[in-house]
């Protein structure tokens, strides 16, 4: 099935239909966000011998939901000598790009919600580079000298990954021969039949270590290290302008968690069972594992963190890229 | 502080009480630190010898502190490298401030106390930190607790207390405010 | 062409910080990522003890020894008693002498652990902190029920203990050393290898033994350069010269030794512990020791190897049953003057490695 809103009319109804569809994808997605916040302290909870939230709601399901009223209630403060202008608009730029990257993702086969844009790669990594304005403003209009320090820090990070990001998804590009996500999927069902996480091992894993970082998550958690700076580029951030950084971050990890499943596990394909199930175990698979590692590595610091990004990630993947290249041209 | 011995306490009899190995040995140690020390600086800068409990003590004329803590740290034969513990007491009634400097030789396997005495008012003792760093927040804690000014010391400023604390409040004078 | 214009940022960390371990404010000069210049500035939890101390009787005293270093609490308390009974020649009996160790040498262990769970901790780790904890949990279960208290025990007494050991407690406590030398395996295997962990630790803040000497610090500060000192062997007190323990001595004076160090010291407490809950003889507790304490005039002091170094007290007293004067030879407080000189050329980073590697407890650095 090839449905495509270019090809229909540019009626009332279709804007109204189009509407109505970003708008259940943006409550979808916050949904899947306050769980995933939730399932977060509740696994890495399990992981400590703890047990997690326990008392709000049954299991502590509504945890999540309490916490945001919270921040929704909050006074908000903006410090005396900020930018008032900058320190407002920051966190709207950071979160604003998080939304749009979802949508050229495919969820499912028929991907109704999806733009199945024919640069769908390229507008992705576009986008992920504009929340590190917004972090960076934010660490400049607190007026606080951790927070620039945790600005400037986290701004470096971000882009020095962006690099083998890019770079590695490059090579999935080069084996399908297309930007456009949609096709990226149907290419792994393709010859030569198995995902590109077996071909791409190499790209595989560049890609899972630049998207931890990209996310600011442990190890690479430096910008937001508690015991470091107090709370980096969002120390002077509190009630719902908080909540927009936070979540900013956390529909990241759904967006790269979708990317990482749609390049390299085969989307929403798999036998049996329908496609947006497969999709959501995949995912699932995905922000547990980046679960997993925020509970058990410790952080990595800057210096160490840029050179590897630049001495060793870069050259790997210039050589996946290659690597592919040749084979590609050889078969 | 006191010179003694262990001496049973009525001695009527002529024979000689059995001295306790333990003190033979610190007066032998107190002996052979002290005549280096005499060798070096004369007689005088020692104002009193003896032990304390098996601890061999000397207290050193307040001028010639430094140079004597330095003295005793680089002479080979003497080694006192290791500033265990720096104290400082305020004797009222006998109207002087003392300061008390342990050291330990690892050369001659024992430790060596040693003390200096100011009077109460300007309390003032050479600094030892050009010798032993290590005594830097020691003389700042018995600056700021009891008043003695250590000549020759980087930063003496107040360490616990705040630094516009009135008054030194380990002496036994001190008056607490409200 | 204009010269750019850089500035140092005076930049102050604590005394509310996550990291400082207690209520310390490093006052630190900044270049850009440079630490130009640091200055630890102490005092905001000095209470006064030693000026309390010459209005207490010995015995009162003990319990403001708890709350110096408040995580070591029984080894403050061996410290007080200790010194007394060196000073008045007691006598203290056998069951007493080993139930000290036990509690002195667990002291050290769970000591040791919030080392562990801390330090990773502030370096990013998250779940070690838990583990530590949750293994330092059994242990101050069997404290409370020993002495009734879980973090300031004011356990021993001049001349002896103050309570016995409760029925089945000694063999509680003995199925905990095998279940804590698996505990530590598994806490090996989680961090000591990890690459980021040591990336992070190796070959930073390193010093060597003449400046550590001359510098006066004790305890593993000490030993990690490879220097072999430790109290309990030069200068043996209470009964450890029955014990069959090594002194751990690392090589390099870098964090990671003193992290190993912490890590190896806990399984030589652990030998102790075991030797010495086989030995434990029947009696009492509590030998002969007059009502009211007086120490005979004169000057003392004495020292043991606490958790952090050589904790020392110094008694100046007039005869009476108040000390003259009491002094505290606090580690943490010395231990801390390193802080400067490590600190100069380090990235920030490096400074909660560095600070986090020197083990020191605010309550003990002021007193």
């Amino acid at each position: 099935m090839d449905f495509t809103w270019l090809d229909k009319p540019l009626e009332f109804s279709t804007v109204l239909n189009m509407i109505i569809g970003a708008v259940i994808v943006l409550a979808f997605i916050l949904g899947v966000v306050t769980y995933t916040i939730y399932f977060e302290r509740k696994v890495i909870g399990w992981m400590q011998w703890r047990i997690g939230p326990n008392r709000v709601g049954p299991l502590g399901l509504l945890q999540s939901i309490a916490d945001v009223l919270k921040l929704l209630i909050k006074e908000d403060i903006v410090p005396a000598k900020a930018d008032r202008t900058v320190f407002l608009i920051a966190p709207i730029i950071a979160f604003f790009p998080s939304f749009m990257v979802l949508a050229v993702i495919p969820f499912t086969a028929t991907h109704v919600f999806t733009a199945a844009s024919n640069v769908g790669v390229v507008y992705y990594i576009a986008l992920s580079a504009l929340t590190i304005i917004g972090v960076v403003l934010g660490g400049w209009a607190s007026n606080n000298k951790y927070s620039l320090i945790g600005g400037m820090r986290s701004a470096a990070q971000m882009i020095s990954y962006e690099v083998p990001l890019a770079m590695s998804m490059l090579g999935v590009v080069l084996m399908a021969g297309s930007l456009n996500l949609v096709k990226i999927v149907e290419a792994q069902q393709e010859f030569p039949y198995v995902w590109y996480v077996v071909p791409q091992l190499l790209g595989f894993i560049i890609f899972i270590i630049s998207a931890v970082a990209e996310l600011n998550r442990t190890p690479f958690d430096l910008p937001e290290a508690e015991s470091e700076l107090v709370a980096g580029y969002f120390t002077e951030y509190s009630g719902f302008r908080f909540a927009f950084y936070m979540l900013a971050e956390y529909v990241y990890v759904f967006a790269m968690s979708a990317l990482g499943t749609t390049l390299y596990f085969g989307g929403w394909s798999g036998p049996f069972l329908p496609g947006w199930l497969w999709f959501a175990i995949k995912v699932s698979c995905f922000i547990f594992f980046f679960f997993w590692v925020r509970a058990t590595m410790p952080r990595i610091r800057t210096d160490q963190l840029l050179s590897f990004a630049w001495k060793v990630l870069i050259p790997l993947a210039l050589l996946n890229l290659v690597g592919t290249a040749v084979v590609k041209a050889l078969f | 502080m006191s010179e003694e011995t262990k001496k049973p306490a009525a001695a009527t009899e002529e024979a000689p009480a059995p001295v306790d190995p333990r003190v033979e040995q610190a007066n032998a140690f107190l002996e052979g630190v002290r005549s280096k020390i005499v060798a070096a600086f004369g007689d005088a800068v020692i104002e009193e010898a003896g032990l304390a409990k098996h601890q061999p003590t000397l207290v050193i004329q307040n001028d010639k502190w430094a140079e004597v803590v330095d003295y005793v740290k680089q002479e080979p034969s003497l080694a006192f490298v290791y500033p265990e513990a720096m104290a400082g007491t305020d004797y009222m009634e006998k109207g002087y401030i003392e300061v008390y400097l342990l050291v330990h030789s690892f050369v001659r396997a024992g430790d060596l106390a040693l003390k200096v005495r100011t009077p109460r008012d300007e309390a003032k003792v050479p600094s030892v930190t050009s010798t032993f760093p290590g005594t830097n927040w020691e003389e700042r804690e018995i600056y700021d607790l009891l008043g003695v000014t250590f000549v020759g010391h980087p930063d003496l400023k107040r360490i616990m207390n705040t630094d516009d604390w009135n008054g030194h409040p380990l002496r036994k004078d001190y008056v607490v405010q409200d | 062409m204009a010269e750019i214009r850089t500035e140092e940022l005076l930049m102050n960390i604590g005394p509310q910080h996550p990291s400082t371990h207690g209520v310390l404010r490093v006052v630190v000069k900044v270049d850009g990522e440079i630490i130009k210049e640091a200055e630890p500035v102490v005092g905001y939890l000095h209470r006064g003890t030693e000026k309390l101390a010459e209005d207490l009787q010995y015995t009162q005293i003990i319990p403001y020894t708890d709350r110096m270093d408040y995580l070591s609490s029984m080894v403050n308390n061996h410290a007080i008693v200790t010194a007394v009974e060196h000073a008045m020649d007691l006598e203290v009996p056998e069951r007493a002498e080993h139930l000290r160790v036990i509690v002195v040498e667990l002291n050290r262990l769970m000591s040791h652990l919030v080392f562990l769970g801390t330090y990773l901790l502030d370096l990013g780790a998250m779940s070690p902190f838990l583990y530590a904890f949750a293994n330092r949990e059994r242990v101050v279960d069997y404290f409370n029920r020993l002495c009734g208290a879980r973090l300031t025990y004011n356990y021993m007494r001049v001349g002896g203990v103050k309570w016995d050991a409760p029925d089945g407690w000694i063999e509680d406590v003995k199925t905990f050393v095998p279940h804590m030398r698996k505990e530590l395996d598994m806490l090996h295997d989680l961090v000591t290898g990890n690459e980021i962990f040591l990336n992070r630790v190796k070959g930073i803040g390193v010093y060597d033994t003449d400046y550590a000497l001359s510098l006066g610090l004790s305890g593993i500060n000490l030993r990690c350069t490879g220097f072999n000192w430790d109290l309990r062997k030069n200068k043996p007190y209470s009964i450890y010269d029955r014990f069959d323990f090594d002194v751990i001595v690392g090589q390099n004076g870098d964090c990671f030794d003193r992290y190993m160090c912490h890590m190896k010291e806990i399984v030589e407490s652990l030998k102790i512990v075991e030797q010495a809950l086989e030995q434990i003889p029947d009696g009492p507790v509590m030998g002969k020791v007059p009502k009211i304490l007086r120490v005979p005039a004169g000057e003392y002091y004495h020292a043991i190897e606490g958790t952090r170094g050589e904790l020392g007290v110094y008694i100046v007293s007039e005869g009476k049953d108040k000390p003259y004067r009491l002094k505290f030879r606090r580690p943490s407080f010395i231990n801390l003057q390193v802080l400067p000189d490590l600190l100069r050329g380090q990235t920030m980073s490096n400074l909660i490695a560095i600070l986090g590697a020197v083990d020191i407890v605010l309550g003990e650095v002021d007193a």
